[in-house]
């Protein structure tokens, strides 16, 4: 799924296809599940297969040599888990395949001896050979999601080595390094996914230019996930616990090799997938400058709170934890060294590189050493040891060689690599003027002197002095056991004494890779570690030691246990995982059953309104049951009433009928009584008729006869009319005479009116005979 | 293959177990042998019967028809696609080994001839849900299944399963009344409730909103989801655990299978987005996952915590669900084939630890793996692939669905799953880890630390039939993360294209 970007490389580089970066590491795996299945009776046929297996790892990656000096080895399962798996090897890869495989197969056989004190064999030399694989699997991966899968099961797989004791101890600190480890994972994850959502690819190539917004983060997550595994402080606390409790050849292969990948992969991402394929702007060079100085403040604390952690510590295995931190520390400065150098580090990246290798000789060797002697005695506090020197001259020798390796003695392997890296320091001060780069040159030298220290301080704890009564007797190493001493200590001599050897073949040519700028290669390909500036170096390094160590062994100062609340364990994780898991769980159950009262409350809630219901109801039914037995009465009280009213009306309709009856009765009489009238009156009305027709011709008689008589009248009123006129004619000839008269007598008697009276009673007399005619004419004419 | 044989092929899916039911009651009266071989038989033959689908499905072909017409419109109807048919060849792969499981692990309960017809008789209305061709369909198949499977959970027949089995009968009850609410107001809005149709809410509308909320109660009641998960914890923890296993495993995706054609043939997706429907739905699944994981620390009963991680789990599906681009819901599709195998191997696990010793408090079970060496190993492995280590199928679900979120630019979301991984890592390992590497508490007094010569411990498996089925669903979480082009996977992916494409209309 994950094709590879192209690379950037000089065309110089050829891309080989090999499937042995497979088998080297797929070998292992199943190899060590079908070791789980041998009888436990069969210890050297298990103990033969799980050399073999790890020999054949190591000669496979032996045998990748030649083709990753001229470029890279890749293979590829496509389709596997859907997202497809990719190995590519290149030189970087390469070292570190090698280094595992190498003190791999040596750790084997020191466990031979090892083991025969220990329980559960038969698991710890399956877990052993598949951690191989899943530890072989991180470094030859070729993109990150391949990388996570084995980093993951590394994680789980080594577990089980850290808790192989299975006492309280151990499973205190497995399980603190199973959590922590799981939640490194976690945020490997979120790193992985950010960058293949920002780049569409999980290859292990320069991203930077495509990275934007997110980019610090995914390198913080990055820094977190590899952190963890590596034991940058304060993501180291799991290791001072987890190292000392595993059997001491897992021990080595933890200090020594698996804190390792962590680095790797900072390295990786530090210094590959954050830079740019092409020439990067002054933008992503403060970006890198900020980010490298960074890094590299984490190594120098890291460095030095190792170192002062391991000088305080009493029990062997402890002290060679926490300087294990320390180293790691070197480490992880060497490597911000280079990413704040930009294409100028080749100096800091060569330094980190060869202090990797370095460390997993001396501190594998140193675990082993101490494991010896842990065979042997059973013990590991400093204060029961002593006058081993005597006991097993061997082991003193190896441990010496071994301790000056890690002291960084000239001659001895420590010494290149922590030249180189203190050169890193040296010419990133030489570019940049800043009082912080002063400050961390002085804490490094600091730190490599308290190196000195407390392996001054273990040096005597366990090899000089007197020999414990209880410790008294004769011990016998077993060959292997001196086989796999001699080995790692004739390794450190060599490097020691030839640092060049290994620069100019491997690490110049891997350097090489990341283009790093001429001249710095140049500086590098050119380093003589023998001249006097470096020699200087480790001279006032040694000075300031014996300072240190000579007061404080006399005055007890390393004795000191600091108290436990101030440990970065009981400050920051304790509370924070403590409070969190409190947080978590508690938020989780009060909102859980919350919810879940609410339902109940709700439920009950509505159970209650539905009593309160329940009750209306019941209330309701008695109120209509009262009031049924009430209606009843009422009902029967009406049903009387009504049959009363019934019977009223019954009888007053019986009255009614006989009313009703009679009044037909009369009704008919009257009816009859009408048709008599009836007749009678049409009879009357007959008779009337007959009256009036009779009337009729009476009145047309009569009417005649008036005729008659009017027309008499008539007759008379003419004959009348004619005397009247006369007798007028003769009562005003009169009247005039009379009037004359009265004219004689009005002047003669003015004032006599009587005769007026007499006068009018003349008229009124002759008026009402008029009118009696007048009302007779008007009576005859009428009729 | 014919369009007639698929359709008669999946109505005998769906009949078969639902009239074998009463064969299978009437069969206890003449032997308890000829019940438990009938169960088998029918188990298996759904089960083959769902793969011969295959090569339908794998040509693309797709089945809408319908049956009978009940109401106008509304109509009894059959349906396959790819959805379908990944969940119902899963449900019936899981039912099978758990009806074999049953077998001996029902030998010791009572009421069996309770248990194997109810358990066919769910299977039978699970697969109907499955190859329910319209909302109605689905509803009366979804209603069947979970008011049967009431007689799984109260099956002891104690206090307290009777007090859970009537909190999952309330609660599904409000679920399927909510259920139909939604119906009848999509049929109202749409005219048809079909799912063959096309989306059928295209535009934005309040009444569109409530039936989502409504499917979310009722399909969201089923899938576990806060805050309708509160009858989970409860009834499944008491189910007999091959019950339990069907519950957690099978049952509980019915819910998230009816969000999916909710989200996809109901609604058009795109409006789900653009009216932001769609983060209901993600606060919710946020919420049940934290809660789910966090709640599930505290629990000392092993089945209880189970449960609660099947809460967190389920919002996995939702979470993908809601995100709705190609890879959060192939994410979605996988993780409900992860979960069904990863759970049904725990449930299945646990139950045979409660079998055989009769441990159910997570402090017992030190210096288990010694004593069980197969049922713990699978039960840790199960229990790393839901922590969501690489190699095994949970990483690849987890892995699937934070592209899908970091493709929908919502690192909050690969932030919540990381964090449900690492709880996962808290409450799985306090089990795993003892049960190894720690002695029981009746050796550890005699052994003041002396671990050299530890007592060779008895090794009491359950019975080969029960591991068998356990080991199965541990190989499938092996199986479907590890091999190159595995068919779950490929069907979620195939799926999701099929679903983000318009379902095919």
């Amino acid at each position: 799924m994950f094709a590879a970007a192209p690379e950037h490389l000089p065309k110089v580089y050829q891309v080989y296809y090999s499937s042995t970066v497979l088998w080297v590491t797929l070998v292992p795996l199943l190899t060590g599940v079908g070791l789980y299945f041998l009888k436990d009776s069969w210890e050297n046929a298990r103990k033969a297969l799980a050399l073999i297996i790890s020999l054949f790892s190591l000669t496979g990656v032996t045998a990748l040599l030649p083709m990753v000096l001229n470029g890279t080895v890749s293979f590829d399962l496509l389709d596997f888990m859907q997202l497809g798996l990719y190995f590519k090897v290149d030189l970087i890869g390469w070292i570190f395949a090698f280094l595992i495989t190498l003190v791999w197969s040596l750790a084997t056989i020191f466990s031979f001896t090892y083991m025969d004190l220990e329980h559960n064999r038969r698991r710890f030399y399956s877990v052993l050979i598949f951690t191989l694989g899943a530890t072989l699997g991180v470094v030859l991966a070729g993109d990150f999601f391949t990388l996570f899968l084995f980093f993951e099961l590394m994680t789980l797989s080594s577990f089980i080595l850290v808790i192989h004791e299975q006492n309280l101890e151990s499973m205190k600190a497995g399980i603190l390094y199973l959590y922590l480890g799981i939640a490194g994972g976690l945020a490997l994850l979120f790193a992985i996914m950010l960058l293949y959502s920002a780049t569409g690819s999980v290859a292990i190539v320069p991203v930077l230019d495509q990275l934007t917004a997110n980019r610090t983060l995914i390198y913080i997550l990055f820094l977190v996930g590899f952190g963890i595994k590596a034991g940058l402080v304060p993501l180291h606390i799991w290791l001072p616990l987890a190292h000392p409790v595993a059997p001491s050849p897992a021990s080595a292969l933890l200090s020594g090799i698996m804190i390792k990948t962590g680095a790797y992969g900072i390295l990786r991402v530090s210094l590959i997938l954050f830079s740019s394929p092409t020439e990067s702007g002054t933008k992503d060079l403060n970006y890198l400058f900020a980010m490298g100085n960074a890094l590299m403040w984490i190594g120098i604390v890291t460095m030095l709170a190792g170192a002062v952690m391991a000088l305080l510590q009493g029990n062997m295995k402890r002290i060679l934890a926490y300087s294990s931190v320390s180293q790691i520390g070197y480490i992880a400065t060497g490597i911000g060294a280079a990413m704040f150098m930009g294409v100028g580090g080749a100096m800091g990246f060569a330094g980190a590189v060869y202090h990797i290798i370095n460390h997993a000789f001396f501190k594998a060797g140193l675990f082993m050493m101490v494991g010896t002697i842990y065979i042997y005695t059973h013990e590991l506090e400093l204060s029961r040891l002593g006058g081993m020197l005597k006991k097993m001259p061997l082991v003193a020798v190896t441990f010496l060689v071994a301790a000056f390796g890690i002291a960084g003695v000239p001659g001895f392997n420590g010494y290149p690599s922590k030249t180189l890296v203190h050169d890193a320091l040296l010419v990133a001060i030489k570019y940049n003027d800043l009082i912080s780069l002063e400050i961390a040159e002085k804490i490094f030298t600091l730190t490599s002197a308290l190196t000195i220290c407390y392996f001054i301080k273990l040096f005597r704890g366990v090899f000089l002095g007197p020999v414990p009564e209880k410790l008294d007797r004769d011990y016998q190493l077993t060959p292997s056991t001196i086989a796999v001493l001699s080995s790692f200590a004739l390794i450190i001599v060599a490097i020691g004494l030839f640092p060049n050897l290994i620069l100019e073949r491997i690490i110049v040519p891997a350097a090489e890779m990341l283009k790093y700028e001429g001249y710095a290669m140049d500086h590098l390909y050119h380093f003589n570690f023998f001249e006097w500036h470096p020699l200087e170096a480790m001279i006032i390094v040694a000075a300031l030691a014996l300072i240190i160590y000579i007061p404080g062994a006399y005055r007890r100062w390393f004795d000191w246990k600091p108290p436990s609340w101030l440990s970065i364990y009981a400050l920051i994780y304790q509370p924070v995982t403590h409070y969190l898991m409190a947080f978590t769980c508690r938020t989780g159950v009060i909102v859980d059953s919350s919810v879940d009262k609410a339902y109940d409350r709700s439920g009950s809630i509505a159970r209650s309104w539905c009593s309160f219901i329940g009750d209306f109801d019941q209330g309701l039914d008695q109120f209509y049951l009262k009031w049924g037995v009430i209606g009843r009465k009422l009902a029967d009280r009406s049903r009387d009433m009504d049959t009363k009213i019934d019977q009223f009306y019954e009888k007053s309709g019986a009255t009614a009928r006989k009313l009703a009856d009679k009044s037909a009765d009369m009704d008919s009489a009257l009816d009859k009584a009408y048709l008599k009238t009836g007749q009678a009156a049409r009879k009357l009305a007959d008779k009337s008729a007959d009256m009036d027709s009779a009337l009729d011709k009476a009145y047309l008689k009569t009417g005649q006869a008036a005729q008659k008589l009017a027309k008499q009248s008539n007759d008379l009123d003419r004959a009348l009319n004619v005397v009247y006129d006369q007798a007028g004619q003769k009562a005003r000839e009169e009247m005039e005479k009379r009037l004359e008269n009265r004219q004689v007598k009005d002047r003669s008697k003015e004032q006599s009116r009587w005769t007026t009276k007499n006068l009018s009673f003349d008229n009124l007399l002759l008026m009402l005979v008029l009118g009696v005619v007048l009302l007779i004419i008007f009576y005859f004419g009428r009729s | 293959m014919a369009e007639k044989t698929v359709v008669a092929i999946q109505i005998i899916i769906v009949l078969a177990p639902i009239i074998m039911t009463p064969v299978i009651m009437y069969s206890c009266r003449i032997s308890d042998q000829l019940r438990n071989g009938l169960s088998v038989a029918t188990a298996a033959v759904t089960f083959i019967l769902s793969l011969t689908l295959y090569p339908f499905i794998k040509d693309g072909g797709i089945v809408q028809l319908s049956l009978f017409e009940i109401l106008p419109n509304l109509e009894i109807s059959i349906r396959l696609d790819l959805l379908s048919f990944s969940l119902a060849a899963l449900s019936s792969f899981v039912w099978l080994l758990a009806t074999l499981y049953s077998l001996h692990y029902m030998a010791r309960e009572h009421a069996g001839g309770r248990y194997y017809p109810v358990l066919i008789f769910t299977l039978g209305s699970c697969q109907g849900i499955f190859f329910a061709g319209d909302l109605f369909s689905l509803f009366v198949f979804f209603e069947l299944m979970s008011i049967i499977a009431y007689i799984l959970v109260i099956h002891e027949q104690t206090e307290e399963a009777l007090k859970a089995g009537y909190k999952y009968l309330v609660m599904t009850i409000i679920g399927g009344l909510a259920l139909f609410f939604g119906i009848i107001i999509i049929f109202e809005l749409g005219g048809t409730v079909s799912l063959g149709v096309g989306p059928i809410i295209q535009e934005r509308s309040t009444l569109g909103l409530i039936a989502f909320i409504c499917f979310l109660i009722g399909f969201g009641m089923k899938a576990g989801m806060f805050p309708l998960h509160v009858w989970l914890p409860d009834a499944h923890p008491v189910a007999p655990s091959p019950a339990s296993a069907l519950l957690s495993g099978i049952m509980l995706k019915t819910g998230a299978y009816g969000l999916v054609r909710v989200v996809f043939f109901v609604y058009s997706y795109q409006l789900l987005q653009t009216s932001n429907w769609n983060d209901i739905l993600a606060a919710l699944a946020v919420i049940t996952i934290l809660l789910g994981s966090a709640v599930a620390l505290t629990q000392t009963d092993i089945k209880r915590r189970l449960a609660y991680s099947s809460i967190s789990q389920l919002g996995y599906v939702l979470l993908g669900l809601s995100i709705l681009n190609n890879n959060a819901i192939t994410g979605a599709i996988f993780h409900i084939f992860s979960h069904a195998f990863m759970k049904s191997a725990l449930f299945l696990a646990a139950g045979a630890i409660i079998w055989k010793t009769g441990k159910r408090n997570i402090a017992d079970f030190k210096g288990l793996g010694r004593q069980m060496p197969v049922t713990m190993g699978c039960f840790a492995l199960a229990a790393l692939a839901m922590i969501g280590i690489p190699p095994l199928n949970g990483f690849l679900s987890k892995w699937t669905l934070a592209l899908g979120a970091l493709d929908a630019e919502a690192p909050g979301f690969v932030l919540v799953l990381l964090i449900s991984s690492l709880l996962n890592a808290l409450y799985y390992l306090p089990i795993i880890i003892p049960a190894f590497f720690e002695l029981p508490d009746s050796l550890q007094a005699d052994h003041h630390g002396d671990e050299h010569d530890l007592p060779p411990v008895k090794i009491e498996e359950a019975t080969p039939l029960m591991l068998s089925a356990i080991v199965i669903l541990a190989l499938c979480t092996i199986f479907f993360g590890l091999t190159p082009n595995n068919i779950a996977f490929s069907l979620s992916r195939l799926t999701a294209v099929y679903l983000l494409g318009g379902g095919g209309f």
